[in-house]
């Protein structure tokens, strides 16, 4: 697959929370020219919000897995500047409105959104890693119980053969936790291994 | 008929003409004020208007903030509600914001770059997709999918070499190397040592201006003495350039354009006509200077179906009215102020001239943000290339 090397932001979608008439007709005339929709429902790429504008029900807070934002500063106060940092935006887009700037912003609020979702990946990862710590502590134990191994042979062995099956560790010792699994995995590791002890 | 009034009676509306007659790129800059001069005269003389142009010029000498120093002097001093000008988009992205602020109407003819937008620049020259995307399909279809880049170290090369390794690169082709100069360098001979060197199966040249002609030349010389043929490509080269690069090195060039002089159409060979005269018999309307005589002559048109010079009112009169420009029909698209243009590849040929050898079958729609750009569909055109390759007689051989 050919993934484009440079920022496009042509086939995108955005969504508005954008009470002023002129800023919206500013943004629909600009985000058209770029080739970007504007959506009312749905699941935007990401999402221009103007923080002068009451918080309300209808605007998505920043839990993590929202949409990126792009924050419309036209007062800057402190109340407005607050409810900002909570929305977490990718970017900031000072009033009054201008032609320049929205694409830069948009740019960075797509990054920011594929960025985020590629942390969310990892940090789901590291969690079932972590939930399945215990699995691995009892592999450990059963290799060194049954095969007479120290702690540290018993966890470089299981290192070594989830690396030469392409698995996680996590796999690994949940196969061996199964019945007769140590026994078989010591098989096939002397089978595997013609230096091996 | 009636009696033709005199143009001096005429009220006058004045407008700003910001070109550079000195500096790094003055030669085009000069060619663009005769353009300017040119379509001021001929509506002056034109009974179809009731006011006449005064042309306030300025030269801000190609450096990029004297050109914000001139249009702020025209806007404030000379009241001057449209300014015709700027060349490189440094000059443009400098003056922008005074035109936003002051909500006066720069009228833009150079091609750019594209991704810019703004409610007070009409952009009459061409957008990225009329010159740079036609020319790197055409490079994939017909000579090469490597390719080798030499430009000016500025904005237009970057974005311009960025197209054009996007649409090689979805090809499965690559660019070979990018080599930039200052704007203004003259000390071109490394990279045609290297060029000589690495033999590229393409060039692509974005150099403007006096770095362009001496490039040229030193190319052409160092390729003779190897005995290698190298094909160029290029998306500004224009005839009164070909005259700077000298008549054996101008010839060969492949370039793309909205606009040569030898465009086929009762509109060009009157104007060309009325340019020499004018200009003398040597002379030759480039592209820039072609854009520039379009752009005052769709601001005249403007005015006139606006009657009135007022910015708000000449932006909306100037939407969708089509003027039979030397180029081909041309308009102003009002969904994001540029013009829509007729693509065309041509060869530059003996006698400071090009050869059109392709143009599109009818003006292209602007589309500044490339958001209609397919990359993807270069990788077809390479494999059309190369089923030519295998239909070609085997008689026609290469022979190295």
């Amino acid at each position: 697959m050919i993934r484009p090397a440079f920022p496009t932001v042509s086939g995108r979608s955005v969504r508005l929370h954008v009470p002023d008439a002129r800023d919206v007709v500013l943004l629909h005339r600009q985000l058209g020219r770029m080739g970007v929709g504007v959506v009312d429902e749905g699941a935007p790429d990401a999402m221009i919000l103007d923080i002068d504008r009451e918080p309300s029900r209808d605007v998505p807070c920043a839990d993590g897995t929202a949409t990126p934002v792009i924050a419309l500063v036209g007062t800057e106060t402190p109340s407005r500047l607050r409810w900002m940092l909570d929305l977490e935006p990718a970017a900031v887009l000072v009033k009054p409105l201008r032609s320049t700037g929205l694409y830069t912003a948009l740019v960075m609020a797509l990054h920011a959104g594929e960025r985020r979702r590629a942390t969310l990946r990892r940090i789901e990862g590291l969690e079932a890693r972590i939930r399945c710590r215990h699995i691995v502590v009892g592999a450990v134990v059963a290799m060194m119980t049954q095969h007479a191994m120290s702690e540290t042979e018993a966890f470089a062995f299981l290192r070594r053969r989830a690396m030469a099956r392409r698995m996680t560790i996590e796999a690994l010792s949940a196969e061996i936790a199964a019945p007769n699994g140590t026994a078989r995995h010591r098989l096939e590791s002397r089978k595997a291994s013609p230096t091996g002890s | 008929m009636h009696a033709l009034p005199s143009s001096r009676r005429r009220p006058a509306i004045p407008v700003g003409l910001v070109v550079s007659q000195s500096g790094p790129y003055a030669m085009m800059g000069r060619e663009t004020l005769k353009g300017a001069l040119l379509a001021i005269e001929e509506i002056a003389q034109d009974a179809r208007f009731d006011f006449r142009f005064t042309p306030a010029s300025r030269d801000p000498g190609g450096v990029a903030s004297a050109y914000h120093t001139a249009c702020d002097e025209l806007i404030r001093q000379d009241g001057v509600d449209h300014v015709v000008g700027c060349y490189t988009s440094a000059s443009r992205k400098e003056v922008l914001p005074l035109f936003e602020r002051t909500e006066r109407l720069l009228w833009h003819p150079a091609r750019y770059e594209g991704f810019e937008c703004s409610e007070q620049i009409i952009y009459v020259g061409a957008s990225p997709n009329h010159n740079v995307v036609p020319l790197a399909n055409y490079m994939i279809e017909t000579i090469a999918d490597e390719v080798f880049c030499v430009g000016s170290n500025y904005v237009w090369t970057w974005e311009t070499n960025r197209v054009m390794r996007e649409i090689v690169g979805a090809a499965g082709g690559r660019v070979i190397a990018e080599r930039q100069l200052d704007l203004g360098d003259t000390s071109v001979g490394h990279v045609v040592d290297e060029i000589v060197a690495r033999r590229p199966p393409a060039l692509f040249n974005t150099l403007v201006g006096e770095s362009s002609y001496r490039f040229g030349q030193a190319l052409h010389a160092a390729l003779a003495r190897a005995g290698v043929s190298i094909p160029m490509l290029s998306c500004s080269l224009c005839e009164p350039e070909l005259r700077c690069i000298g008549p054996e090195a101008s010839v060969g060039t492949i370039a793309s354009s909205v606009y040569f002089e030898s465009v086929r159409r009762p509109e060009n060979q009157a104007f060309v006509a009325r340019w020499k005269a004018r200009f003398g018999t040597d002379s030759s309307p480039g592209v820039d200077a072609q854009a520039t005589y379009v752009a005052v002559m769709l601001l005249a048109r403007a005015v006139r179906r606006a009657g009135t010079a007022e910015v708000a009112a000449v932006r909306e009169a100037s939407a969708d009215h089509v003027f039979e420009a030397p180029q081909g029909p041309t308009w102003v698209d009002p969904s994001n102020n540029h013009c829509f243009a007729t693509p065309r590849l041509a060869r530059s040929v003996p006698g400071y001239a090009f050869e059109i050898f392709w143009e599109a079958s009818a003006p292209t729609a602007p589309d500044p943000y490339l958001s209609t750009l397919d990359a993807t569909a270069a990788a077809a055109r390479r494999r059309s290339r190369e089923e030519a390759k295998m239909r070609r007689p085997t008689y026609l051989r290469v022979v190295k």
